[in-house]
């Protein structure tokens, strides 16, 4: 059984939908990959299962439930406890998501009262074991650190510390490595990975970069203007993407252009709120586009696990 | 995307080949020529303590041809943004030597130049901003952010001016209605296309693009390293592309420059260094950057640490204590840019022979 399950979230803020109907599941002990570019609803997706996000969004599901139990039939001190103890998160920009005001130690600490207990000594304790799984070099003397004297790369760390710190079962990383130089970023991508396989947990990782996704995800979900437009297993959606968008991304990256005078590139943008077509939301910039794309929205069709939301789902050759 | 065809009426076979006599059609044309530039900030660390001295950028030499890419590439804090602060004047060095090409294609040095030459010089170096959003000004419509650098720098009156912007717009990919509108109009690739626009507005002849693609998507990326290649290859600019991302480089640049903590650890055309990285540190970014192909995944090879401080940078190599390969020897002595088999090829490392 999945451990989180998803079906038909949506969340509105006003009259634009940030996010349409995401159905997606995520299997215990899995690296599922979300890819989409800024506006595509990925991290909005997560905020809503975190239960973060505010007036005037509103939040809808069929079902939102974790390891069987429904979180939308739940009260909200039930699903607090759950939220932040099974599932946690951690950020894009780690200087912005430490309180600057407070010293490593003491934000820890308020997590593991929070959710645990126990005296003074056996927190201070358990902090310095946290940080020491993250690998954070000298933890004695960070523990006393105020956030401003830490790296990015060491903020990023003592987030995950913070994350992990009630041994969660799924952990939700929102472009966990976008603020971080590309060395940095192949650490922080290592201990996750590390932690993920020794504790057996779930990780969902959202993020721009397909290359990220390549080397670490399992199985990845490719959103477009809030849908989910693509599920298919690692290797494969690399190797023969069946949706025009997903096939779009690839070749518009500079890795699978070398050599070449020009990029490929896909021309228009993202739908904004008030331009979002009729029919199928890439419509206007889909190479492939017939006449039924524009007038009907196409589902998410196709086995589980390869799914495609394209009426003409591309073949392996590359065409419809 | 638009063509040369939609040129401004006064003079010259191209919008913006102002000294196209000079540029085309002699090869190698040197337009930058950096000698041991370097850049030292005195540092407060903290009340009644002795200053400190950030050595930003620290003897960095190049050259750079019209019409050529020269990547930049390095972690934050490696000192390559000081280094388009240097480039552009937009501070003084503390020491070295820059050279720039003036109208008339000679070069002629920065350093010593008086204040109407500097301003003449200033010209020729145009920059492009890393984040669209921050360097536009948001009080001020397209059309008045582009004529701009003409009202300061030119004689033109009004319609000459606007006459010249709309021509750039459309060179850009901009459409014309676009020159009434304010920047919060725009979507992040198309305000790139106004600061690109915008650094063109004088036909420099090196532009230094400072990560002008890192806060874009992907697909908005693509379209905006295209333009860049299509105006090198219709004006002859030269670029500084300033940048982090190795995929990008690999595809826009002509020559890499590697820097670690202010100086040059690796200098090389961009074929060898993709193929035959000789520092290190060049060899752990390589191996760091990830990829989709799993052909093209180089052996994972985590750097442990991070970037040490300027402040105080460690003795000898300043990459040792992150280095796999370092020896007693990297801990003493400096290793200087050595030439390394072909002639274009430098690097700084005591054991490059070795661990190639």
């Amino acid at each position: 059984m999945a451990l989180l399950e998803v079906r038909d979230l949506g969340v509105e803020f006003g009259a634009f939908r940030a996010v349409d109907n995401v159905s997606l599941h995520v299997d215990a002990g899995e690296v599922l990959g979300i890819v989409g570019e800024s506006g595509s609803g990925k991290s909005v997706t997560a905020l809503a299962l975190m239960g973060l996000i505010d007036e005037p969004g509103r939040v809808h599901a069929e079902r939102l439930a974790f390891d069987g139990r429904d979180l939308l039939a739940m009260s909200l001190k039930e699903r607090r406890s759950l939220l932040g103890n099974d599932i946690a998160m951690i950020f894009q920009d780690p200087m912005a998501s430490l309180n600057p005001c407070f010293t490593v130690e003491f934000q820890l600490v308020e997590t593991l009262r929070l959710h645990e207990g126990g005296s003074r000594k056996a927190l201070r304790a358990r902090a310095l074991e946290l940080l020491k799984q993250v690998e954070i070099p000298d933890a004695e003397a960070r523990l006393s650190a105020y956030p401003h004297q830490l790296s990015g790369g060491m903020s990023q760390r003592v987030m995950v510390a913070m994350a992990i710190a009630c041994n969660p079962r799924l952990l939700i990383a929102d472009e966990p490595t976008t603020a971080l130089d590309v060395t940095i970023q192949a650490q922080m991508l290592a201990l996750l990975l590390k932690l993920q396989r020794e504790r057996g947990m779930a990780l969902m990782l959202i993020t721009h970069d397909l290359g990220v996704v390549a080397e670490v995800a399992q199985r990845v979900l490719v959103m477009y203007a809030g849908q989910v437009v693509e599920t298919a297993r690692v290797p494969d959606i690399f190797e023969a993407p069946r949706h025009p968008y997903t096939e779009a991304l690839l070749s518009a990256l500079p890795e699978h252009n070398i050599g070449q005078r020009r990029l490929r590139s896909m021309a228009g943008m993202v739908p904004g709120a008030f331009d979002r077509p009729s029919g199928c939301l890439l419509s206007p910039r889909c190479p492939y586009v017939q006449p039924r794309c524009r007038a009907e929205r196409p589902t998410l069709d196709g086995d589980v696990g390869a799914q495609a939301r394209c009426f003409y789902p591309l073949t392996r050759r590359g065409s419809a | 995307m638009s063509g040369p065809s939609a040129g401004p009426p006064q003079a010259g076979p191209h919008p913006l080949g102002g000294s196209a006599d000079v540029l085309v059609g002699r090869g190698a044309v040197t337009v930058l020529e950096a000698q041991g530039l370097a850049k030292h900030y005195t540092v407060s660390t903290g009340f009644l303590k002795p200053k400190g001295l950030a050595r930003a950028l620290d003897g960095v030499s190049f050259t750079l041809d019209a019409g050529r890419t020269l990547a930049v590439v390095g972690e934050s804090g490696c000192g390559k943004s000081t280094l388009a602060r240097q480039l552009t004047m937009i501070e003084t060095l503390t020491s070295g030597a820059l050279l720039l090409a003036d109208s008339a294609g000679v070069l002629a040095d920065v350093t010593h130049a008086d204040a109407a030459r500097k301003k003449e010089l200033r010209q020729q170096v145009q920059m492009v901003f890393q984040n669209p959003f921050a360097s536009l000004n948001p009080r001020k419509k397209v059309g008045h952010a582009l004529e701009e650098p003409l009202v300061i720098n030119t004689p033109l009156g009004a319609p000459q001016r606007a006459e010249r912007a709309r021509s750039m717009m459309a060179q850009v990919g901009l459409r014309p209605e676009h020159y009434q509108r304010y920047p919060h109009m725009f979507s992040g690739g198309q305000r790139q296309r106004i600061a690109i626009a915008r650094a063109l507005m004088l036909q420099p002849k090196i532009v230094v693009l400072d990560e002008p693609v890192s806060a874009l998507d992907v697909s908005i990326q693509a379209q905006v390293l295209n333009l860049l290649m299509d105006l090198q290859e219709q004006t002859r600019v030269a670029y500084l592309f300033i940048s982090h991302n190795l995929a990008v480089v690999e595809l826009i640049a002509d020559e890499v420059l590697v820097m670690y903590l202010g100086k040059v650890v690796e200098r090389a055309p961009k074929k060898t260094l993709f193929a035959m990285p000789r520092h290190p540190y060049t060899q752990a970014l390589l191996a760091s950057t990830p990829r989709i192909d799993a052909g093209a995944r180089r052996q994972r090879q985590v750097l442990s640490g991070e970037l040490p401080s300027p402040l105080a940078p460690p003795p000898g190599c300043a990459f040792h204590k992150r280095c796999p390969h370092a020896i007693e020897r990297c801990k003493r002595e400096v290793p200087l840019l050595e030439n390394a088999e072909s002639g274009a090829h430098w690097v700084a490392c005591h054991r490059w022979r070795e661990i190639g």
